[in-house]
């Protein structure tokens, strides 16, 4: 229910997440490392769009780069992304049983009983 | 793939004004709304019932208490109710629809809003027809 994770990161995480290019880039990154060249592939976009996608991804923590080869190549942080998963099933959990109480209440108001 | 949103959805056996009553009037809250383990005292709510008003709730358990803090962006009884919670960003709509036979539809649906668009002039514009809302705000009978 409540949110105990570092919220600023979260923030990064969702802003990133919201855009469709760089969600596809974060599936295609859940199947292994690739290079900027690589994910720019299949795009329409040049290198530098996607390095921006990239450093959008860098920044909220949910892509890191290889620093010692020259392609430096991107990969997944998957800790990262299990955050975003567990505040969703969290809250999902936390409204199910809200709704598991509201619905025992209800069935009190409408028989009449006093609470 | 992982979605920065949820959707809840639970069809109730009662009709859709007790519905919106229990999930905006104090008294009501205070049976249901704390988690599994918690409760939530009357006297830790407040529901100002309008867009921009208060929503809050103390929620007290064994292990200290949690206090909601957020602020309604839309408010169109009986069916629709929203808020945002400042401090997560996390932005909830409710809509209740009336399915026949007695019955309500509750969804919930519940987004991580950005902290760019947590500020008061990104909100603005985030409570859309803001005007429209006036007018049934005005038809609204005040909650006690």
């Amino acid at each position: 229910m409540a949110v105990t994770l570092d919220d600023e990161r979260l923030d990064a995480m969702f802003a990133a997440l919201a855009d469709r290019t760089r969600r596809d880039i974060v599936a295609r990154l859940s199947r292994g490392e690739a290079t900027v060249k690589e994910l720019a592939e299949p795009y329409g976009m040049s290198l530098q769009a996607v390095s921006q996608h990239i450093g959008v991804l860098e920044r909220s923590g949910l892509v890191s780069r290889g620093r010692y080869r020259q392609t430096r190549p991107c990969r997944l942080e998957p800790e990262v992304l299990e955050a975003a998963v567990s505040w969703i099933e969290e809250s999902r959990r936390a409204w199910a049983e809200r709704m598991d109480r509201l619905e025992a209440h209800l069935v009190r108001l409408q028989d009449g009983e006093k609470r | 793939m992982s979605s920065d949103e949820l959707v809840y959805r639970r069809v109730l056996r009662a009709p859709r004004d007790l519905v919106w009553q229990c999930l905006t009037e104090p008294a009501e809250l205070a049976q249901f709304w704390g988690p599994r383990g918690m409760t939530t005292p009357l006297e830790g709510i407040v529901v100002e019932l309008r867009a921009g008003g208060r929503f809050e709730t103390l929620m007290v358990g064994d292990h200290g208490s949690h206090r909601m803090v957020a602020t309604f962006t839309e408010v169109v009884p009986p069916e629709r109710l929203a808020w945002i919670e400042a401090a997560s960003g996390v932005h909830t709509t409710g809509t209740l629809t009336d399915v026949g036979d007695g019955g309500t539809e509750v969804v919930i649906h519940q987004r991580h809003v950005p902290e760019p668009m947590r500020a008061p002039e990104a909100r603005a514009g985030f409570l859309t027809s803001l005007d429209k809302l006036e007018e049934h705000l005005a038809r609204l009978t005040e909650p006690t």
